[in-house]
């Protein structure tokens, strides 16, 4: 467990789960510069949305009852290099956004440790468009 | 050939007759990648084996909706966890269009039984 989930586990009051009424939503943010085909761009935003969701239910756990219970609503964006992903962690961190990054195991088309996709939520639709409202979908 | 390892593995069958885009095609991937793992949940010990072992997913096709639908009829009686994802037809696709059907995780063994004829993309 990391110490952000940890320091939330021990300072949220129990039982009391935030509840979200704004659209709630999954940006996966695609690394294009790997060329990855169509096959192994579906397995990598699997993984980085399936970390996103386990990994924001303990600290967010509001977002991902909202997120689940209003049909999981996911939108895939590309950038032209894994450059992107920094700036993108970075402001997700300020705003208290959940993200995760995938890192290739190399088996297959790409060198093992390759930043993939990274994943913004389940969080407010608004708050994801200021970060990635730019990115072009995929 | 079966495999030897039985690692627990994931696969996400999508159709290709629908020509889906590759955005459209992955976040409907992940679509039936998360309520797999929702559903796997329970399964304790080979849920666990499989994040541990990084949670291993591939990517394969399938011909038309007919033919997700022989697979489903198969992961059913190999007691595989599944999920058959269908677009709400907000893009590119009519509302209720079978797109995805994600098995696993399962020990790959069971999987490849499944899924050993089917191209990967």
């Amino acid at each position: 467990m990391g110490l952000r989930s940890w320091l939330h586990r021990i300072t949220a009051p129990h039982g009391a789960v935030e509840h979200i009424r704004q659209p709630v939503k999954l940006v996966c943010v695609v690394n294009q510069s790997l060329k990855m085909g169509k096959g192994k761009i579906a397995a990598q935003v699997g993984h980085a949305s399936v970390g996103a969701f386990l990994g924001a239910g303990p600290t967010h756990p509001g977002h991902v009852e909202a997120w689940l219970a209003s049909g999981q609503k996911k939108i895939c964006v590309k950038v032209p290099e894994d450059a992107a992903f920094d700036r993108l962690m970075t402001e997700a961190k300020a705003l208290n956004v959940p993200f995760h990054l995938v890192r290739d195991a190399g088996h297959t088309q790409i060198p093992a440790g390759s930043k993939t996709v990274l994943a913004l939520g389940p969080y407010e639709s608004e708050t994801l468009d200021r970060l990635t409202g730019e990115l072009k979908l995929l | 050939m079966p495999s030897m390892d039985d690692t627990p593995s994931m696969a996400l069958i999508v159709r290709r007759d629908l020509a889906m885009s590759a955005g459209k095609m992955a976040v409907q991937c992940a679509h039936a990648a998360v309520t797999c793992t929702r559903r796997a949940r329970q399964h304790g010990r080979l849920y666990d084996r499989w994040l541990e072992s990084g949670a291993r997913k591939v990517c394969l096709a399938a011909d038309d909706e007919v033919h997700l639908n022989e697979l489903l009829a198969m992961a059913e009686a190999h007691h595989v966890v599944h999920a058959l994802i269908t677009d709400a037809g907000h893009t590119e696709l009519p509302p209720g269009t079978v797109t995805v059907l994600g098995l696993g995780p399962a020990p790959r063994r069971t999987l490849d039984a499944i899924t050993g004829s089917l191209a990967s993309w």
